[in-house]
């Protein structure tokens, strides 16, 4: 079924505005107005923050048949997310200190990463957790288990996008202590945004099937975007 | 002289009998409990001790035991849940899931003396309160796992004649119990005259979800209201035999378990018996593991809160 004519209109212009922000931000074109990436730049890290955290909340739901809802199963999911968030933030500033060949290469391994891992959850999560649960007898086993290998990887990999967003800031001009300040602060409200999305308008009306599949193709369009857009930051390569 | 003796008389008696019901309204003690899972409060009035969860909506009436008494069933919908008897009248082993105070258990070991009745029960502090204050002693035929419900049934291979799900934190149960994989679950594990129990309010949305949900696994869904109280216990036959669909048999349980017939009132029990309203159920979406906003359609009532 064709859509309707208006319809691929909106569509197509839409798409030709996203690709035309993000190739004047990546540098290709003369930007005439830089305001216009910088919005779309934000706009991509509060997404990256309603992805992080609202993730969280799907993550319960996907453990909850298996291992109930006891206050064990919220102390490692929180454990982990938390974890993830550390070590993504240091491989991160990995990442955005590296040469401008390395640094777009990783980019796109942890990219491809996230939304790997995340379509691993999304399409075998479910059927991986009935394994686990019958292997461990051990609950704080199964659940360590589960939790690093559905939540762990794509929580990593979508935080360490984060110190990559200061640099880019960063090497605009924005002092560092200041860049770092607005991505957190930023991506912290897109984490609120993300957990109050979730829980109150998504999980009460789709199943957490379409939800999974929702956040992969969310992070599939934002991490290319987001890629696409940090590129353009030059090298800082501290030797 | 008459008159003034007479004064005196009605003023003392007039105090007195105020005194004793100030001293009625007075609790002997009031504790409350920060556990893992709940607010707990524990009023001791006279002989009765209560256990109560705090929700939303105030304070929730988990359990209630009389001390002097424990085999007077205090909260009411508690004598619901024996209306399983009606459908399966000699149970050999039943499984509740969720502890409370233990006001059911009395009532059933003294009326299925060789029965065994295994409870589960999530809050370590629920356990332990219903041991020190509300004087449950569990026996080898009553023993208490503290783990979930779900990962029990999950992982305990026995079958049960009854399974009784009473699983509250505060008023809310958690979506995993709430869902048709874990009444499928549930169903696995019942013996083929097997009885699921199940206590709801009946005025939240959620209710008629469950009641679908249920009604997806199980082939006869029989509902007994209790009086005033908003609660509904839901029995759920495992065998599509028709036969058990002809209602309650008083006569038939009476003859069989004289001693539960002498602490229920069977009749009373067999009037609350309450047409399956299909209509409602019919619009309902079933709840699954995947799909399971048991939170959202708790909170949409017409008033959920009056009859708690």
């Amino acid at each position: 079924m064709r859509a309707p004519v208006y319809s691929r209109r909106f569509f197509g212009r839409f798409r030709c505005l996203l690709f035309r922000n993000i190739a004047l931000a990546s540098g290709r074109f003369n930007n005439p107005n830089p305001a216009v990436p910088l919005v779309l730049f934000y706009v991509l890290v509060v997404l990256l923050g309603i992805l992080s955290m609202g993730f969280q909340l799907l993550a319960s739901r996907l453990l909850n048949p298996f291992f109930g809802s006891s206050l064990i199963v919220w102390a490692w999911l929180i454990s982990t997310f938390l974890a993830a968030f550390s070590f993504g933030s240091i491989i991160g500033g990995w990442i955005s200190n590296a040469s401008l060949s390395q640094r777009e290469k990783s980019q796109w391994i942890v990219g491809a990463m996230a939304v790997g891992s995340l379509a691993f959850t999304a399409f075998f999560g479910r059927a991986l957790l009935g394994q686990i649960e019958v292997a461990f007898a051990e609950i704080t086993t199964g659940l360590l288990v589960a939790c690093l290998a559905l939540f762990f990887l794509p929580v990593t990999t979508l935080s360490s996008f984060g110190p990559q967003c200061v640099q880019y800031l960063a090497s605009r001009g924005t002092p560092p202590g200041k860049a770092s300040g607005l991505i957190y602060g930023v991506s912290t409200l897109g984490n609120i945004a993300g957990v109050m999305l979730t829980a109150f308008v998504l999980i009460p009306h789709l199943p957490v099937s379409t939800l999974l599949y929702l956040w992969l193709s969310v992070s599939l369009v934002n991490l290319t975007a987001l890629i696409l857009l940090l590129r353009s930051s030059p090298t800082t390569s501290a030797k | 002289m008459k008159l003034r003796t007479l004064l005196i008389y009605g003023s003392v008696l007039i105090s007195s009998s105020m005194l004793i019901s100030r001293a009625a309204e007075v609790p002997d003690y009031i504790e409350n409990h920060d556990t893992l899972y709940n607010n707990l409060t524990v009023e001791k009035r006279d002989t009765v001790v209560e256990l109560r969860a705090r929700s939303r909506s105030g304070e929730y009436l988990e359990s209630a035991v009389d001390l002097a008494d424990p085999l007077r069933l205090v909260v009411p919908y508690t004598r619901s849940l024996f209306a399983a008897a009606f459908f399966e009248p000699n149970p050999k082993s039943v499984l509740m899931i969720g502890l409370g105070g233990a006001g059911f258990h009395r009532v059933f070991t003294y009326a299925f003396p060789g029965a065994r009745l295994q409870s589960v029960e999530l809050d370590p502090k629920v356990w332990e309160l219903c041991q020190e204050k509300l004087a449950f002693k569990p026996t080898v035929l009553t023993p208490v796992a503290v783990m979930d419900g779900r990962l029990f049934v999950k992982r305990n291979r026995e079958r049960w004649d009854w399974l009784i799900l009473d699983a509250f934190r505060g008023g809310f149960v958690p979506p995993h119990l709430k869902s048709q994989e874990f009444y499928r679950e549930c169903a696995a594990r019942l013996s083929d005259r097997g009885v699921f129990v199940t206590n709801l309010h009946q005025d939240t949305e959620l209710f008629a979800a469950d009641l679908r949900t249920i009604q997806s696994v199980f082939p006869h869904v029989l509902l007994f209201q209790t009086h005033g109280r908003g609660n509904v216990i839901v029995c759920a036959l495992k065998s599509a035999d028709s036969d058990l669909m002809r209602g309650p048999d008083i006569t038939a349980l009476e003859k069989s378990n004289p001693k539960l017939a002498s602490k229920l009132d069977l009749d009373a029990l067999a009037a609350e018996l309450l047409p399956f309203p299909v209509e409602l159920a019919g619009k309902a979406r079933i709840l699954t593991d995947d799909f399971s906003p048991v939170e959202f359609l708790d909170a949409l009532k017409t008033n959920n809160t009056k009859n708690r």
